[in-house]
């Protein structure tokens, strides 16, 4: 070889050797028969500085003194020959930085460790705070894309999104264009956070459970192992996860979001009637401040669109404060409540509440003789509240009551000393009687035992004084799991409430009066007994459900009653456009479809039945101050707040550098600048 | 008076140039009686001195007068006026051939120049190049009727002689056995050296010139790129590639080329002159010729 082709070579080499080192980190997205081609570059160009190297021939008075000077200059070294050959250097080098360009250069601070990588994003309510812009969600996603950009061939990454559920938007792939189309098509909810079912999701490949029974010995694993990275870009805004361990996982827990990130929340927000004027409506509201510094708001009270009450709040940081309405005339609307706290999560800066029209309660009450009770259930609250139909227990064999009982004909059933044959589809009060069903079991016979506790906070016990109350002899209950004691005698439970597939049961283990008239307890006498009455009327048939929707977070279902014999309804949610809900098996109109807050409206045909309301009303996500390490059963995960390594775009400013490289080049060529 | 229209020699010139004269640094015995006064006491009107009477003298030229006033014989000296053996000696060759006005050119403009002044001033001027063969002389010229013959010869001289300066030189002189000025126009780029040249001149004890004529071309290459030099006398090549280092190093060696030449000619009593071909030849004549003592 000659010595300046070899020496070309060499360089050449050299060069290679350290476009090599920038280029190793793309170097897996050409072909074998790409890289040929683009090694075949600098030969040919090589090739071409030989073909021009055809020295042009001067006629000079003598060539005495230039070989002199050559032969001087050969002593010095390789530098020289650097120099003879400058410009074909230059031309090397600009055909790398372009070559080096086309590989899309980046450069990071830390690679991706491993070759199966998982992307958790939180898209819950939380994560649609703006203190970091736009969005925490729209932050992660960037994080997530930036790490996905680092993938390299072979890598597989699976992404997968979680709020109160999990959603696998992409299993397993290399296609990180794929995964990029997934991750940007990842959208904004308004639900809380739950990550058990995303770690779950996650687990799967990494963790193959064992076949089926954890506790044999002798059962075995039923795949290899798959170790993963897994990334959880979150605000970590979610319940401690239990029974969850990360196994082969390792787990980096991205922290999206401002540690100092502060937020005023509506807490709840509800209404309810006076006790003392039942027709007087109260709104009440808890107001949140999830920051470190106090501050006052207005909360805004709004009928139907028009404000009708305002008043300016004060609370303390880490502190909630209640506020109260009293708005006259209203019987029927959306009651809208909102604050102008500037926050990082306006989500939860406006809450609904409705109040529907008062659906009259279907009540069967059955019994051979009960005076007390018969009184109670005819008083002029009561019938305002429900249509109570008095049948002995002969009618429990007709077949009307079948139809009825079956068909959801009935709100609730009030079974004096009697039993029905089959459970009705209704909630159910049994006096003296236990439940057709093998869940409630009852203990022997008991005289006059003595109250020792009422449990006020049950609905059905509300302002109810038992103090005085004696009773002649009890039957001890045992409720099913789910089930509450309401009131508590130290022979056991003489009343308690259970739930029997979405209706609820409630048992009196005493009679109010007995098969001979006599007298079982002294409670009818007194003023507590009508309200139990009340109490049971308004609870178990469903009139207080009526009177407002209650507080419904996004996603949960909300079941509908509604008094219309059509089989189908409307609802026409905040956002998206009407969907119909048919009716279910309990008589009942199960809307799932609730992923957004705001006011749902509900309609049977031409005929609007109401509305319900869905608000956040959640600590967790109105609490924007993310965690700073995530529980996972008895791991902890710290969080990183750094930025993880990004993957910043090179080819810009290496194609500057060609470019100026090029110039160069350019001028020494023709402006015979020697180096 | 003559008007010559040759380009060597322009009227401006002539007038300039005719009021000099050829100076030679050493006693040489012209061969005839010329205008120069010499160092020799002989005979022309200008007294010189007194010396006494020996055996054998010239009674002619016995003062009387004073030999009746002191009765002593003194012999009365006069200036003696010869003439002068000028030679220009042009290197043709085609080296010669370069730069604008060529080497050539102005090496035959530089001899017309110092010829023209012996002719005027009677000298005997004779001008040969380098490549002329061995037993062809030249022509010799005297008084300044030869002026035109002398420029016709100048004309014809014509560059790409091919011949190696010390054979040149030697062949000059052995046909040139008289002494005098000579005057060697050259680049004197010659691979095989210039100095067993300049020693043939220095053995015939003449006055030497040594005028080296480098173009400009050759003082500051104006090249670029890639190049194959080739050398127009033997056709030699050299290639290179134009650098900052490598012209350094060229100026350098053309530096020490020509501080060599001066060196070598100052040690053995010849004068060197460099005249680059961008210099005008009545300045180089009456400037740097004058302060040489060539020319007076």
């Amino acid at each position: 070889m000659m010595p300046a082709l070899r020496n070309i070579v060499e360089t050449a080499r050299n060069y290679g050797a350290h476009a090599g080192g920038l280029l190793y980190e793309r170097a897996g997205m050409l072909m074998v028969w790409q890289w040929l081609l683009l090694g075949l570059v600098p030969i040919l160009i090589v090739l071409l500085y030989f073909l021009k190297l055809k020295r042009q021939p001067l006629q000079v008075p003598s060539t005495y003194l230039w070989h002199k000077s050559i032969e001087d200059l050969h002593v010095n070294s390789i530098w020289q020959r650097l120099r003879q050959s400058l410009l074909l250097y230059l031309q090397l080098l600009f055909i790398a930085l372009v070559a080096w360009t086309l590989l899309r250069p980046t450069i990071q601070g830390k690679r991706l460790i491993g070759n199966r990588f998982i992307f958790l994003v939180d898209n819950s309510a939380s994560m649609g705070a703006t203190d970091v812009a736009p969005t925490r969600l729209d932050e992660a996603k960037k994080r997530a894309g930036e790490l996905i950009d680092e993938m390299r061939t072979g890598d597989v990454a699976m992404l997968v999104s979680f709020c109160d559920g999990a959603k696998i938007e992409q299993s397993f792939s290399e296609d990180p264009r794929e995964l990029r189309r997934r991750l940007d098509a990842i959208k904004q909810t308004d639900r809380s956070t739950s990550l058990a079912e995303a770690l779950r999701v996650a687990s799967g490949l990494a963790n193959p459970g064992r076949s089926s029974n954890r506790e044999d010995a002798n059962d075995v694993q039923v795949a290899e192992a798959e170790p993963a990275q897994l990334f959880i870009f979150s605000d970590g805004k979610f319940p401690k996860v239990k029974d969850f361990s990360f196994g082969h996982l390792e787990p980096v827990y991205v922290i999206i979001g401002e540690l100092e990130a502060a937020n005023v929340a509506i807490g709840a927000f509800t209404t309810g009637r006076q006790e003392a004027n039942p027709d007087q409506l109260q709104a009440f509201a808890r107001l949140d401040n999830h920051g470190g510094e106090k501050v006052s708001v207005i909360a805004e009270l709004s009928l139907n669109g028009e404000l009708i009450d305002a008043k300016p709040i004060d609370i303390e940081p880490g502190d909630s404060t209640g506020v109260e309405y009293n708005p006259d005339n209203v019987e029927t609307g959306v009651l809208k409540l909102s604050i102008d706290a500037k926050d990082a999560l306006a989500l939860d800066n406006t809450a609904w509440t409705t109040i529907n029209l008062r659906r009259r309660g279907k009540v069967l009450f059955v019994t051979a003789d009960d005076k007390p009770l018969e009184f109670a259930l005819n008083t002029e609250r009561v019938r305002e509240l429900a249509d109570v139909t008095q049948r002995t227990p002969d009618f429990l064999a007709q077949p009307d009551y079948r139809k009825l009982a079956d068909g959801g004909g009935y709100d609730l059933v009030i079974y004096d000393r009697c039993r029905p044959e089959q459970m009705p589809q209704a909630n159910t009060l049994f006096i003296g009687r236990l439940p057709l069903s093998d869940d409630w079991k009852a203990a022997e016979k008991v005289d006059v035992p003595q109250i020792i506790d009422v449990e006020q906070g049950h609905p059905l016990m509300q302002i109810v004084e038992m103090g005085n109350v004696l009773i002649v002899e009890g039957t001890p209950l045992f409720p099913p799991s789910g089930g509450t004691t309401l009131i508590e005698t130290q022979a056991g439970a003489m009343f308690a409430i259970g739930p029997r597939e979405g209706y609820e049961d409630a048992v009196l283990g005493f009679v109010i009066i007995d098969q001979n008239n006599f007298v079982g307890t002294n409670w009818p006498i007194m003023p507590s007994f009508p309200v139990f009455v009340l109490n049971v009327i308004e609870y178990l048939a469903g009139a207080r459900a009526s009177l407002d929707s209650g507080s419904v977070r996004p996603g949960q279902p909300v079941a509908w009653r509604a008094d219309t014999p059509a089989e189908r309804i409307q609802v026409k949610p905040p956002k998206d456009v009407p969907f119909e809900v048919s009716r279910g098996p309990l008589n009942t109109f199960n809307v799932t479809s609730t992923a957004d807050v705001g006011v749902y409206e509900v309609r049977g045909g031409e005929q609007a039945l109401g509305s319900f309301a869905v608000n956040l009303f959640d600590i967790n996500e109105s609490d924007v101050r993310p965690a700073l390490e995530l529980a996972v059963g008895d791991y902890k995960v710290e969080g990183k707040t750094s930025r993880e390594p990004a993957r910043r775009d090179l080819w810009k400013i290496v194609l500057l550098a060609a470019l100026a490289v090029l110039l160069a080049e350019w001028y020494i060529y023709n402006r015979r600048v020697y180096v | 008076m003559i008007t010559p229209t040759s380009d060597l020699l322009s009227p401006e010139l002539l007038a300039q140039l005719e009021r000099l004269e050829l100076v030679s640094r050493k006693v040489f015995r012209g061969r005839m009686k010329g205008e120069r006064r010499s160092k020799r006491k002989g005979q022309s009107v200008e007294f010189a001195d007194f010396r006494n009477y020996s055996h054998g003298d010239d009674l002619r030229f016995i003062d009387w007068n004073s030999y009746a006033r002191l009765d002593k014989l003194f012999l009365k000296l006069f200036f003696e006026e010869e003439d002068l053996h000028f030679y220009a000696l042009i290197d043709a060759s085609a080296s010669m051939d370069f730069g604008d006005p060529t080497k050539l050119a102005y090496a035959k403009q530089l001899a017309a120049s110092l010829a023209f002044i012996g002719l005027v001033r009677s000298d005997r001027v004779k001008i040969e190049t380098i490549g002329q063969p061995a037993r062809q002389s030249g022509p010799m010229w005297r008084g300044r009727r030869s002026l035109w013959r002398m420029l016709d010869y100048l004309e014809q001289i014509s560059p790409g002689e091919p011949a190696p300066l010390a054979e040149g030189v030697k062949n000059f002189c052995l046909r040139n056995s008289g002494k005098g000025i000579v005057v060697l126009i050259s680049d004197l780029m010659d691979k095989n050296g210039y100095t067993d040249a300049l020693r043939y001149l220095m053995a015939r004890q003449m006055d030497v010139y040594v005028i080296q004529v480098l173009s400009q071309e050759e003082i500051e290459p104006d090249v670029k790129g890639d190049l194959r030099l080739i050398d127009c006398e033997d056709e030699d090549m050299a290639e290179i590639t134009v650098s900052a280092p490598l012209l350094k190093r060229y100026k350098q060696n053309l530096a020490a080329f020509v501080d060599g030449a001066r060196e070598f000619c100052n040690r053995r009593g010849m004068s060197y002159i460099l005249a680059k071909n961008q210099l005008p030849v009545d300045q180089l004549v009456s400037n740097y010729l004058r302060q040489r003592g060539l020319v007076r």
